[in-house]
């Protein structure tokens, strides 16, 4: 379960210029859910996944992720934490566009110093888990905008985590390639990961297998 | 005053060292009052955030620092090219009053940012952060320390007069040496080597039976017996002179700067030994501490013992 307390964010660029990202946030997260942020570009979506994720601290107030305190955790052990439990999907993929897709998905991995039987038993569960096996050594580069996502979404779930954070995932896919997206999170769902995808388009709102659609407004939080 | 480009370059860091140190030092005092880890108040996190910056500027000033002390030796070496009567660094300790004081200062500052350094890799190795309060108090306590010793270094070079004849290192360690230096040769070589041997001798014991306090008691002395004995008696078969006990020369390219490889492992060798005994930490960790500990006071032991061997076997008699 993730809860966000009382939090506050600011970003304090100098003395004078202070953007307020976000104010005495409560929020919930149940095990399981998929939960869908959406709001307006500098609404302050983006800052909660990366608080969620334990990427940057707030201000006051505290990040609990299964009873752990995210928010408290020094650098050290943030990044741990990161690497155990959560998955990232970005708007532009960020992945390495002279590597191969194989590369690409098993780059998490690198830290844990796993055997080559047990780094392929991986890869190919997520390669076949999210249809893009045929392509495992092509060079990202030459991949279109969805088979890219593709990757970028079986590069999130290599290490099996039990949080799958979104930042605008579709951002940069057309209608067709957005829908495929969104019946791959359904698929994560099923499996039983936590979901929380910050968003403005339309296509991720009023569906079945979100639990909740949450307004982010200027800071605030809009039920 | 004495203002080469070698001390120069020291004036500057100190400056620097003194310019940051009080930043660190501001902010450690108010970490160590305000820290409470439990807290989410935005005053908390400003801490942790402060914390690591504090950390990051203390870490550079000891990575600095260490080389700097072997500057600084090879600084007073240097300078006694210029300094009538002086041979070596020790004319240069002895030129004025500071110059002891300053040696001593800097040895135990080099233990205690040490020690500070080992706290920190600890706290640092802790989810729940236990160390930092103990760490930033500590630093606050080993900063006033520091700037003595910046101040002191200062004082020692403003009062160097060039015009001023000093005393040669043989004239400094030996019996007849109007100091205190003179009272450690009343003692009998046999007994400073029985001293010397046998704290060694007690220290392997208690590495055998993993009583880390004691071993860290007996690297306190082991620090004492070791410098004693290699003015008294391991200095002069370095030099292959018995009257010679300088424990500056031997850091000159004559004697193939055995000096720095000396004192580099006694330093090791019994800082490891002495955070066994001061350092709360896991099994694992004091039997890395012991062992690094031990490894470096042997290595220390064979080098120095190897001389007097080594010149019984090529000549036949003692010095």
């Amino acid at each position: 379960m993730i809860e966000l307390k009382n939090i506050n964010k600011i970003y304090e660029v100098n003395e004078q210029h202070r953007v307020e990202a976000l104010k005495n946030i409560d929020l919930t997260v149940k095990q399981g859910e998929v939960v869908v942020l959406k709001g307006a570009s500098g609404s302050g979506k983006s800052t909660i996944l990366s608080l969620i994720a334990g990427l940057s601290k707030p201000t006051s107030g505290e990040v609990v992720v299964d009873s752990k305190k995210i928010s408290k955790l020094p650098d050290n052990f943030a990044t741990i934490y990161r690497r155990e439990n959560i998955g990232f999907i970005f708007q532009k993929y960020n992945l390495i566009p002279t590597l191969s897709v194989s590369d690409n998905i098993l780059l998490p991995l690198v830290p844990l110093n796993l055997d080559t039987k047990e780094l392929d038993t991986k890869l190919n569960s997520v390669l076949e888990m999210f249809n893009i096996a045929h392509k495992k050594d092509s060079i990202v580069k030459n991949l279109s905008g969805g088979e890219q996502q593709r990757v970028a979404i079986a590069r999130a779930n290599i290490n099996e985590p039990k949080i799958i954070i979104a930042d605008e995932p579709t951002a940069n896919l057309d209608k067709e390639l957005s829908l495929d997206f969104i019946e791959q999170v359904n698929g994560l769902k099923k499996s039983g990961k936590t979901i929380v995808i910050a968003t403005h388009d339309p296509l991720f709102f009023n569906l079945d297998f979100v639990d909740r659609e949450i307004g982010v407004d200027n800071g605030e939080i809009n039920l | 005053m004495i203002l080469s480009p070698e001390v120069l370059t020291i004036f500057i860091l100190n400056l620097i060292f003194a310019l940051f140190g009080t930043i660190a030092f501001y902010l450690s005092v108010k970490i160590y009052f305000g820290w409470d880890l439990e807290s989410s108040s935005k005053k908390q996190y400003k801490l942790e955030k402060q914390s690591f910056l504090t950390a990051t500027i203390i870490k550079y000033i000891f990575a600095i620092k260490v080389p700097l002390f072997l500057f600084f030796v090879f600084t007073i070496d240097k300078i006694s090219n210029v300094l009538t009567g002086a041979m070596c660094g020790a004319g240069v300790i002895d030129a004025t009053s500071y110059g002891i004081y300053l040696l001593i200062l800097k040895i135990i500052n080099l233990y205690l940012f040490a020690y500070w350094l080992v706290l920190h890799s600890q706290d640092m190795k802790d989810e729940k952060q236990r160390f930092t309060k103990v760490k930033f108090g500590f630093f606050s306590i080993i900063f006033l320390l520091f700037i003595s010793e910046l101040i002191i270094e200062s004082l020692m070079f403003g009062a160097i007069d060039v015009d001023k004849m000093v005393s040669c290192c043989g004239t400094i360690y030996s019996a007849t040496s109007s100091s205190y230096i003179s009272t450690i040769f009343q003692v009998k070589s046999y007994i400073l080597l029985a001293s010397f041997y046998g704290v060694f001798l007690l220290m392997i014991l208690s590495y055998i039976f993993k009583n880390k306090y004691l071993y860290a008691f007996l690297n306190m002395l082991f620090i004492f017996s070791s410098l004693v004995s290699l003015i008294v008696f391991f200095g002069t078969y370095i030099y292959e002179l018995p009257t010679h006990h300088c424990p500056f020369c031997l850091l000159q390219k004559d004697y193939y700067y055995i000096g720095y490889l000396l004192y580099t492992t006694l330093f090791l060798g019994t800082f490891y030994g002495l955070i066994t005994g001061f350092l709360p930490s896991s099994k694992t960790i004091v039997k890395n501490n012991f062992n690094k500990s031990l490894f470096f006071n042997i290595v220390y032991v064979v080098i120095i013992s190897l001389y007097p061997i080594v010149y019984f076997l090529k000549n036949g008699v003692w010095l």
